[in-house]
This record gives structure tokens, sequence and C-alpha cells, in this order.
């Protein structure tokens, strides 16, 4: 006899386990996980986290060693300075590489349950809508973030180890970069989940999220160069992630302004919520 | 377990389902019924998924409509007719998954799909992803998710959709198994009325969102055990015809041939009653009426056609009825 021979009944215990939230975002984290492109993902910002901590080094070279005086200059014009080193943590090619990832997670993440008709089978269990937002958005969140966290919090603990309170990364870099990764992490779920929500299949939930990113980048650019505006930049929700980091650590002038930032980013956020909410409603669900 | 007064229930302006009456008892019940004619939007209904515009009831204790829908669901299992599977995860992962969100703890969910993967005959090939299963076992698969948790109740839409009369009989087996082994009550959907004749103790037949017969198995194959064709040798005389009722209840006549459902499982006696009564009985042939007969009567013919096939018509109101007052079902063996 198996060692898992029949036991039924008794009936188990129901209600003791995780929310359901939880749940859903643990089995699709797993699923991500197991994705080849996630693979890729990691090598490439795991390259891109190397460069940043060499970068790092570097600039502390810079400031310590009067040997390299000579070359101190062409260094300075190269990289960074101030408030803007201290942004780039999350910026530039990192960022659009974390963009592309939260594409390809978010962007499958509502499709395939549509393609695999599993959300009805979903709230034919005790899994009310929101906990099925709340899952879905664990995942598509939290991935961006875990992924932007050790770009902030590496290089601040180097440079703490390294020189201390006088290092070339501030001590309070942290209390900045990590509101600027969850706001960051927030447009991205929001974005590609509604763009999920909008596909019948992953591949073009993945296909959505790059064209609204793409399609809006440009209009938004296009505008705030003819009307001379450069709060038309807010429409495009890769300038509102380049700017958060941007606005936390100081950077003047900043690409986008607070108003414009926080305005666009609460707009966001509501828009492609509201569209998941009305694409994965419960009388959608048809049995 | 399941009871409805007067539910109604609308898509915008389109009534889906019309001033339903009807109670279930705990057992394995067949819901029969043409596409369209409100099976989904009942199931949809009873997991709370959709709100009643008039009328109510209660599934389990629970009233319709309640906030407590979520914790309704908790107990009732559903298998749905479409292939709901995870492609990229194993059935034991899947089984699992679905154990948990229905508020299993991780680890007791992981015993569970053991368990309920061997119950279903699944225990070989529990690991294997799913898109690699054939129909059968994607089958097995959406059935032990819909137990994993153990409910009290388990509602199978179409669960033998695409199998091969193999498949179909190992699936209406496990179905069987279900009720027996675990004693949770079934709720079988179906359009194929062979499943439910096998399966089913209770009937209820649906059509354009009204119940157009319900009653219990039992009686009904009781019944239809006791319709008899007969045939004299001359037509009756009126009061001959008349005294045919001391045999039991004339259905139709006419010719000399006379449709009759006995009131006593004696059909002999109508040889003693055609000597007693001058006449020659020649032919006396029992109708061997099929469930779908009954089920096209019930679709399209008139209240008067389901006379003698132990089926109500019109359910009667719950309230109404005495000793199986939560039934409104004659009592299998009875009627």
């Amino acid at each position: 006899m198996p060692i898992y021979a029949p036991t039924l009944p008794p009936r188990p215990e129901r209600g003791l386990g995780d929310p359901p939230a939880l749940v859903l975002a643990r089995f699709d984290v797993r699923r991500v996980l197991r994705q080849r492109i996630g693979m890729f993902f990691l090598f490439t910002l795991g390259v891109w986290l190397l460069i940043k901590l060499v970068m790092l080094y570097v600039n502390h070279l810079l400031g310590t060693k009067t040997q390299l005086a000579g070359v101190k200059d062409l260094a300075t014009a190269l990289l960074p300075q101030g408030a803007a080193f201290q942004a780039d943590f999350l910026s530039g090619p990192m960022l659009f590489v974390i963009w592309l990832l939260a594409a390809f997670v978010g962007g499958g993440l509502v499709a395939r349950d549509t393609l695999h008709r599993i959300r009805p089978l979903m709230y034919a269990h005790p899994v009310r809508p929101a906990d099925y937002w709340m899952g879905k958005a664990l995942t598509a969140v939290g991935l961006p973030l875990a992924v932007m966290l050790p770009f902030i919090l590496l290089p601040w603990v180097l440079s703490l180890l390294i020189a201390g309170g006088a290092g070339p990364v501030w001590p309070t870099l942290p209390l900045r970069m990590i509101p600027a990764a969850l706001a960051i992490a927030l447009l991205m779920g929001a974005v590609t989940l509604g763009a999920s929500a909008l596909a019948a299949t992953p591949r073009a939930g993945v296909g959505w999220s790059l064209g609204i990113l793409f399609g809006l980048n440009a209009p938004a650019t296009v505008l705030a160069k003819v009307l001379d505006q450069p709060a038309w930049q807010a429409l495009s929700p890769t300038d509102l992630a380049a700017a958060w980091p941007q606005l936390l650590c100081g950077v003047t002038p900043p690409a986008l302004g607070w108003l414009p930032t926080a305005l666009g980013t609460a707009a966001h956020l509501a828009v492609w919520a509201w569209i998941l909410r009305m694409r994965t409603r419960p009388s959608e669900a048809v049995l | 377990m399941i009871a409805f007064e007067h539910l109604e229930v609308r898509y915008g302006p389109v009534v889906a389902l019309r001033d339903l009456t009807l109670a279930l008892e705990d057992g394995v019940i067949g819901l029969l019924g043409p596409n369209g004619s409100g099976k989904s939007t009942l199931l949809k209904t009873l997991l709370g998924l959709l709100s009643p515009a008039q009328g109510g009831g209660t599934v389990l204790g629970v009233p319709l409509g309640s906030p407590r829908a979520a914790e309704l669901r908790a107990r009732i299992g559903y298998m749905p007719e479409y292939d709901a599977l995870i492609e990229d995860a194993s059935a034991f992962e899947q089984v699992a998954f679905w154990g948990e969100l229905s508020g299993l703890p991780a680890e007791q969910s992981r015993d569970r799909a053991h368990e309920v993967l061997h119950f279903v005959g699944l225990d070989e090939s529990r690991y294997r992803k799913a898109s690699g299963y054939s129909t059968g076992m994607r089958q097995r698969v959406k059935l032990a998710q819909a137990l994993v948790h153990s409910p009290e109740l388990v509602f199978l839409d179409e669960p033998t959709n695409g199998l091969d009369p193999d498949g179909r009989r190992r699936m209406l087996d496990l179905v069987l198994k279900v009720r027996a082994e675990l004693g949770t009550g079934v709720i079988l959907a179906s359009h194929l009325l062979e499943d439910v004749e096998r399966c089913a103790d209770q009937l209820v037949i649906l059509d354009q969102g009204q119940v157009k017969a319900a009653g219990s198995m039992e009686g009904l194959r009781r019944m239809l055990a006791r319709r008899f064709e007969l045939r004299f040798l001359d037509p009756l005389a009126a009061e001959q015809e008349a005294a045919l009722a001391e045999l039991g209840t004339v259905l139709e006549g006419r010719n000399g041939l006379y449709d009759l459902e006995f009131a006593a499982a004696e059909p002999a006696a109508a040889f003693r009653w055609a000597q007693a009564h001058g006449t020659v009985l020649v032919q006396l042939t029992p109708r061997h009426d099929r469930l779908d007969e009954v089920l096209i009567r019930a679709l399209h013919g008139t209240p008067d056609d389901l006379r003698g096939t132990g089926l109500r018509p019109t359910p009667p109101d719950p309230r109404a009825v005495g000793g199986t007052a939560s039934s409104g079902f004659p009592a299998p063996g009875g009627n």
C-alpha cells in the first residue's frame, strides 16, 4: 500500500491556510522562475550590477588616490557626479532591462489565466476578485522590486565597507531610493497587469506591455518637444519611472517636476488598475 | 442540501432562471437540459457568483447572495466542463495549489493532493506536466482538484466530455465512488442521459431557465417499470374502459390498445380483470420507456405528457411538502 493511501475522510480543517493572494503570488513566482527567460534577465542584470559596483569603486578611488589626479577630469566627465551619481543606481539601461523583465513577467500573468480559463475556476474557489488582483500585483510589483533592491543596497553596503559614511554613496541612499524603487515597481506592475488583462494569450500580453511602453513614450516625447512643455513626458511610464530617483535624490534640474510625476504616476495606476478590474470581474467568468 | 424558492436570476434585462422552486436532498443529482437551458447559470448561482434578482434559497444552509459566499465555496468543489488546467504545472502541483486556494495549509494541501490523485487513479503520472496528459487524465485532474479539500458538495459539469467509452465508464465509476466512499453530495450536469441514468438518484430537467420536471430516479425507474401496453381482442365498451381504472391509470387508449400504468406491481392481474369483465386480453407488453423519451416529453410536451413518469412537472413549494419537507421529491421507492 502506498504511503499516501487515501485517508478520505476525515475532512481536513479548512480556513487555516495562507491568504489566497499569497498562495497565488507564490505559485506565479515559482512559474516565472522556472522560465528560461528568467536566466537571461538574471545574467544581464547581474552583469550590470557588477558594472555599477566597479563604477562605485572607481569613483571612490578618484576621490582618495592622488596618483589618479591625471585621469580625474576624464573620469568626472564620463561618470555622473553628486546627486546624479546617486540617482544613477536606478536609471539608464538597467531600468530598461527591468522594464523588459516586468513586461515578460507581468504581461503573461493575467493573460495566461485567460487563455487556459483558470480565472472562472479560481472564482469558484473561496477567492474574491480583490484576492486575485492582490495576488497578481504581489508578483508583478514584487519581482521588479526584488530585482531593484540589490542595485540600491549592494552599492550602499560596499560604500559603507570601503569608506564608511564618507564614501561615494550617501548613507541615506536607501531612504531615498527604496521609495523610488517602490514607485517604479508599482508603475511596472500596474502597466503590465493592465496590458495582460487586455490580452488573450501570454505572448499578446507581453506584446501589449511593450506596445504600451514604447507607444506612449513616442507621443509623450513629441508633445513635450512641440509644445515645449516637459510635463507631457508624464504620459510615458518609462519617463515617470526615470523621474522618481532623480526627484528623490534631488537631481537639478530633474527631467520632470514633482507635480507631473506624482499626477502621472497616480493616473497610470488608476487607469491600469481599472482596466484590470473590469477585465477580471467574476461576471466575466463564463462557467 | 439545496433549496430555492421562486428564484429568478437575470443578466441585465435577460431572465436566465425564472421562478425556480426546488429542493434537493443529499445524493447524486442529475441536472439535465439542452445547451442554454440555464444549467451553468444555476451552477454560478449556487457558487455565489450571481445574486438572485428575486426569490432566494440556501446552499448547505448558506443563503444565496450572502456575504458568506466565499466561505460557502470552501465547502463546494467544482469540476468545470472546459479544460481549466495549468499547462506548465504537473497534476500534483496544480491540485495542491487548488487545495491551498480552498483554504488548506500548504503541507496538508500537498498531502491531500497525493491522496486524491491516488483516488482518481493518477498516482503514477502525477509529476508529469498537464500539457502531456490525455483527455481522460485531464478530466481526472479536474476531478481531483474539485475533491482535494474534501468538499461537502461537488459540481461536476459534463465530466465525461470528450472521453471514449472506456474512459467514460471509468469516470462514471469515479463519480459513484465519490458518493459511496467520500459521502460527498454530487450535482452532475450533463446532456448525456445515460450518464445521469447511471449515476443519479435525483433528476432535474431544466429548459429555458425553468424546471421542466424533477423527481427521484428510483421512483422514475419503478414507475417506468409499471407501464404496459394492453391489447384487447375487441374494442372495449365505455363501461369496460371506465373499469380499467381498477387496474391503474390509463395514460392513453384507442382502438382496443391501451397504455396503462399499473397501480400494483402485478401486471398479470390484467388477465383476471379481462375475464371478469367479459373481454379477452391478447397482448400485455412492457413499455420500456427510456429516460430520453421522458426528457423529450419534459422538454417538448405538456405537463400531462409527464403522467406516469413519476416526475413532477411543477415541483411543489418545499414548505408545503410534509415528510420530505426539504425534498420536494417523491421519496425513493414511492410515487
